[in-house]
């Protein structure tokens, strides 16, 4: 729309003039393909740029506001009262509330809460398609105050939505909402600029999953997921309530239906979010400040010991939607059980959890073992935590705990068990495991000695200096002489994916997946490109070159990015 | 349950046609036998669905515009409890609230009104002339009317008592004043200034906890010097760069057919990547992971010391605080909720762009100086029980007995001043698991036009004449125009193909229904009979919510001619009269009869 069509020839070799650009120095001829043809772009396109609407979107909840602007403006959920019909107002009867039981049959409980669930065969697209309108509509009326002349889009998505999803949401937004572009952008990547940080490691405690992923240079290197998420603890919390709810009522062997629900999906998860809390880690003060990897900030051993076994008191836990209303009196620490449940579950041996459903601990300690040493070093000094359920009080700083736990018991060597343990503790192969037991950023400085080795490019690598790193210097050059944190467990705080997304659109630095309206319309999802195929460098130099006018959508080529990855 | 009273829904036309088809596991089998029913059960009808009163009519392009298909355009933004007009160039600035004296309480959300806050001696003396002499005395709270919670709750307390958002602003709660981002700045200036301890000053400065606005500040600041300094070209990534005349493109330009010579020694010195935040000044927060404070407090407060979901979902981003994963959590950190504007839109048809709605642009009027509803140009429905079976004793009045051949009466009235043809089409039985029996008596007929009202009382005789005029009405001459006829029962009985009744402007048609019985255990036996289809399974899981609903899906379809005028003349010229266009509307739209009852 705002781009001269005309000029779209896509130029075969206009990708490698831009590899070449000037900034090499002395690199050859430089070329004078270099201004894109989007200098030339009408200047109505800059008009476009006055109002740039960051939506960021949640299996939950929406979120929307200006780009530029510290905090979203308007926060949507989404709710089975925003899937009714325009008109209806039930919601307002008196005896609205108790109805729930029969709402919550069929659809599953508490799935209308939600926007779409990442199985889509059971899923109906145009019912995420609407529900995302009818959003968003709501969120530019109340929230914005805009009118609905097209804006562009900057999209916060998940970067692992199936395809077929990622199509219906872009259609719904060119169909409904004319943007001339949306741009997406992935959470994690988001968050890190956010955070003012480069690599981070990103735990995401979000509704459906928690998703671990590691950011190194602004690119996901690694990701894995649990399933043990917010809707995990509303159903723990549902579990345990209604455990409690048939003792009080006298008959705590009724073994009730899986399916049944005895309380309402809205009273669990107000409960859990009001109530339910995490207890701290066994190992929390047992921080050795020697030990190099878990540095932990700092903290009164007594205060935290002490604090568990305190209140014994019980609390009054009002109830609803039960049959009858009833108030359960739960002590405190009966009410960290589902959190317990949920995220750790630690009376269970680590070898019995699959892989969709490790303990969060875990999760995390493996992730960051599966990261390359320099990676690793970084991320783990740069955790972000984020999602709906970094909001339990206490369960940021277990998880936190519990990971520094398992590196220091462990160390960062992925094999363990006994076998390990007696080659380590063998005398006769002392020599050999000291090199074994690396750990870290100390792994370079620990074998001054090993020149002696019967390896011969040991031996060379370690005694020549190192060659001259063009990038590394690069790296090294921007920074000032203050050190970077390395190798040591430390939380960052982010000011969250919505944000950062802000600040990159404000910033004007572009995306890698920008979608323009006609093109889409035209080709759809199909006619993305594989983002390799894509050069990056071609966006990425647009960002000093024309980075205002995008130059890369008019031509042929274009891509959704990872979102596109089949 | 409340009652139900009998209602319809009008699908707009404009929702995708993909809407019509049935959802979900019963689509194969649907689709082949009839294509395109409508089912008002699917999900996603409910948001093609609506009132004909939420519905507008564009005049140019003859069509049905529904809140989905019309293009806004803001009037005036206004406060919805001050009334008081907002500029839009403060929109941006200040954002979407109200920031003069407007809250909402955080609890009720009731408003809050500015009261001041007396000493304790004041109040307990009875002088009332001293309250009338000096209501400035003293600090000022918000207090809620409805649920008596005041800013005290929250330790806020106002000097003034205008320009509350201002101050609010200022303060943390508990009363502790916040400082801008200025003020940050000049004190720490002050600090460097004052003592040579540079050192202990910066070390100080890398602990710091930012509250939002200032840690996002602090990142932008960050980012762009960061970018500045490191994008290749020098370019400042500002709008000027964009044109020639800026020397930001001259310089490049120049690099750029100089073989990039020109820039090397600059671009070596400066290249780099951004390096990544190292203290709070460039926005990097250390997350304070140690909650035991607020564990703490949870235990002793228990529930009531906790917010809602719903008092949290409704709480403003507070900006002014340390990040709190995006929430408060206990009552101590509530906030009042400044109003949240509202605008006054006008609407347009997004085809034609003619203004089908526009308000006033005052704010104390309600008035519309456009609005062409829905209603005054398609026929409106309503629907009335004629002949219904009672119920047992014990269900309410509007429960349909299962099985039991109930009749309603669809009354069409018609606004416009054209006589209409309507053809109406419904299913032969309703979509869903629970199939209930539709038939239509009177599926095609005509209403007269909405003519003068005067001209009717005037010619009396004349409407009896016409309303026993041949095919149609019923036989009863007797009754007068207000007689109604369902008293007479066995008398008046409904046949097929004529309509009931008819007057002025209106006409009512019967419709009669057998609604299926609810029973679960039946279910295969009807699901077979009334699917057809090779259904594997059958759905036998309980009552969904609204299943014992009886809807009917209905296609109207309405024709009239009226006298063409303009271009468009010559479409249609083959009615009697020569210069009459003929004009059709045709939607979908959904008539809710009642509650089956399971019996």
């Amino acid at each position: 729309m705002s781009m001269p069509m005309g000029s779209a020839t896509p130029l075969p070799h206009r990708s490698v003039t831009n590899i070449k650009s000037p900034t090499g120095g002395g690199s050859g001829p430089s070329t004078p393909m270099r201004s894109l043809g989007s200098n030339f772009g009408s200047p109505s396109s800059l008009r476009a740029e006055e109002d740039l609407i960051v939506i960021e979107f949640g299996t939950r909840k929406l979120q929307v506001g200006f780009a530029g602007d510290s905090a979203p403006r308007g926060v949507i959920w989404f709710s089975p009262e925003q899937q009714r019909r325009v008109g209806d107002f039930r919601i307002w009867q008196t005896d609205y509330q108790n109805d729930w039981r029969k709402r919550s049959y069929g659809n599953q409980w508490g799935r209308d809460h939600e926007l779409w669930q990442s199985d889509v065969r059971g899923l109906e697209l145009g019912l995420v398609g609407d529900k995302i309108e009818r959003a968003l509509r709501e969120a530019f009326t109340k929230y914005l105050l805009i009118d609905s002349r097209p804006r562009r889009l900057v999209c916060v998505l998940p970067s692992d939505l199936p395809i077929p999803m990622l199509s219906v949401t872009l259609d719904t937004l060119f169909n409904r909402f004319q943007p001339p572009t949306v741009a997406l952008l992935s959470p994690p990547v988001a968050l890190a600029v956010g955070a003012g940080i480069r690599s981070a490691f990103i735990i995401d405690l979000g509704w459906s999953e928690t998703v671990v992923t590691s950011i190194y240079e602004y690119r996901e290197v690694h990701t894995s997921r649990s399933i043990r998420g917010g809707r995990m603890l509303t159903e723990e919390t549902h579990k345990f309530l209604a455990k409690h709810l048939a003792v009080a009522q006298g008959e705590p062997d009724c073994k009730s239906n899986e399916n049944e629900h005895e309380l309402s999906f809205e009273e669990c998860e107000e409960i859990a979010s009001r109530l339910v809390w995490c207890k701290p880690s066994r190992y929390t003060a047992a921080a050795q400040p020697d030990d190099g990897l878990a540095t932990v900030q700092e903290q009164d051993e007594s205060d935290i010991r002490g604090q568990p076994s305190a209140p014994s008191t019980a609390i009054p836990v009002p109830l609803k939607s039960a049959a009858s209303p009833i108030t359960l009196e739960l002590s405190c620490d009966q009410l960290a059980e589902p959190c317990e449940n949920t995220f750790f579950d630690l009376e269970l041996l680590p070898s019995s959890f699959d892989d969709h459903e490790l303990p969060l601990h875990m999760l995390v300690y493996r992730s960051l073992l599966q990261l390359p040493l320099d990676v690793r070093a970084t991320c783990m000094s740069r955790i972000i935590f984020t999602g709906g359920c970094a909001s339990v009080l206490g369960l940021r700083r277990r998880i936190f705990d519990e990971v520094s736990h398992l590196a220091r018991e462990r160390g960062w060597d992925p094999v363990q068990g006994k076998a390990v343990e007696q080659l380590r503790t063998n005398p006769l192969l002392k020599k050999r495991g000291t090199r074994q037991a690396g750990s870290g950023p100390t792994w370079v400085e620990s074998q001054p000695g090993s020149g002696e080795e019967q390896d011969g490019v040991w031996h060379d690598a370690a005694n020549t200096t190192p060659e001259v790193d063009p990038v590394e210097e690069q790296l090294r050059r921007g920074s000032d002489k203050r050190p970077r944190v390395y190798g040591e467990m430390r939380a960052v705080e982010s000011l969250g994916a919505w944000s950062g997304a802000s600040m990159i659109s404000y910033l004007k630095a572009p995306s890698i997946a920008t979608v323009d309206r006609d093109i889409w319309l035209q080709q759809g999802a199909a006619g993305a490109s594989r983002p390799s195929d894509i050069d990056p460098k071609t966006q990425r130099q647009s960002l000093g070159a024309g980075g205002l006018i995008r130059g890369t959508a008019s031509g042929g080529a274009w891509t959704l990015g990872v979102w596109g990855a089949a | 349950m409340a009652p139900l009273t009998p209602y319809t829904f009008i699908q707009c036309p404009c929702s995708d046609p993909s809407t019509l088809a049935r959802s979900g596991d019963a689509a194969p089998s649907d689709v082949d036998d009839d294509g395109r029913t409508f089912d008002p059960r699917a999900p996603r009808a409910n948001f093609s669905l609506y009132p004909l009163e939420y519905l507008l009519y564009c005049e140019d392009c003859h069509q049905i515009r529904c809140p989905r298909c019309v293009a806004e355009e803001i009037v005036t933004y206004y406060c919805p409890n001050c009334l008081f007009e907002v500029p839009s160039s403060n929109l941006k600035s200040e954002g979407n609230r109200c920031t003069r004296s407007c809250f909402q309480c955080p609890i009720c959300i009731g408003p809050l009104s500015v009261t001041s806050l007396e000493s304790q001696p004041d109040s307990s003396l009875l002088a009332a002339p001293d309250h009338t002499a000096a209501p400035q005395a003293g600090p000022y709270i918000l207090t809620c009317s409805y649920c008596n919670w005041s800013s005290t709750e929250v330790g806020i307390r106002f000097d003034k008592p205008n320009s509350i958002h201002a101050q609010l602003a200022k303060l943390r709660n508990g009363g502790e004043v916040r400082l801008t981002a200025k003020e940050r700045k000049e004190r720490r200036k002050e600090a460097l200034q004052s003592g040579p301890l540079g050192a202990p000053a910066a070390s100080e400065g890398e602990n710091e906890d930012l509250d939002i606005e200032t840690q996002f500040a602090n990142l932008k600041t960050f980012y762009q010097t960061q970018l500045a300094d490191s994008s290749p070209g020098g370019n400042g990534l500002s709008l000027g760069d964009l044109g020639f005349a800026s020397p930001n493109s001259l310089t490049r330009i120049m690099s750029i057919y100089t073989g990039g010579t020109l820039h090397d020694k600059k671009a070596k010195s400066r290249v780099g990547t951004m390096r990544e935040a190292l203290d709070s000044d460039e926005g990097l927060q250390i997350a304070d992971l140690d909650e035991m404070d607020a564990i703490k407090m949870l235990h002793e407060e228990g529930c009531d010391g906790t917010l809602s979901t719903e008092q949290i979902r409704n709480q403003p981003p507070h900006l002014g605080e340390v990040h709190l994963h995006g929430r408060s959590r206990f009552t101590s950190e509530l906030r009042p909720i400044p109003y949240l504007l509202r605008t006054k839109r006008s609407k347009r048809c997004p085809i034609c762009r003619h203004i089908i709605s526009k308000p006033e642009p005052k704010m104390q009027s309600t008035r519309f100086r456009i609005r062409l509803v829905a209603g005054s140009y398609i026929p409106s429905i309503t629907v009335r029980p004629l002949n219904v079976p009672g119920g047992t004793p014990t269900a309410p009045p509007d429960t349909l007995r299962p099985l039991q051949p109930a009749q309603f009466l669809l009354t069409f009235k018609n606004p416009i001043f054209e006589t209409v043809r309507v053809t109406l089409a419904t299913p032969a039985t309703t979509p869903g698991r629970f199939a209930s029996k539709v038939t239509v008596l009177c599926p095609q007929f005509h209403i007269d036009a909405n003519t003068d009202v005067w001209d009717e009382a005037l010619k009396d005789n004349d409407r009896d004449r016409r309303r026993r005029k041949g095919d149609d009405g019923p036989s009863q001459s007797s009754s007068s125009a207000s007689a109604q006829p369902q008293g007479q029962g066995g008398v008046h009985q409904a046949e097929a193909g004529k309509i009931w009744e008819r007057g002025r402007n209106w006409v009512s048609i019967v419709v009669e229904v057998i609604p299926s019985s609810l029973r679960l255990d039946l279910l295969p036996l009807t699901a077979k009979l009334v699917g057809g289809g090779a259904e594997a399974k059958v759905d036998v899981s309980p009552l969904k919510e609204d299943e014992d609903l009886l809807e009917i899906p209905m296609f109207v379809r309405i024709e009239w001619e009226v006298d063409g005028g303009g271009d468009e003349v010559g479409a249609a010229p083959s009615r009697d009269r020569e210069a009459k266009e003929k004009r059709e509307l045709a939607y979908w739209c959904v008539l809710g009869l009642g509650r089956v009852g399971q019996a």
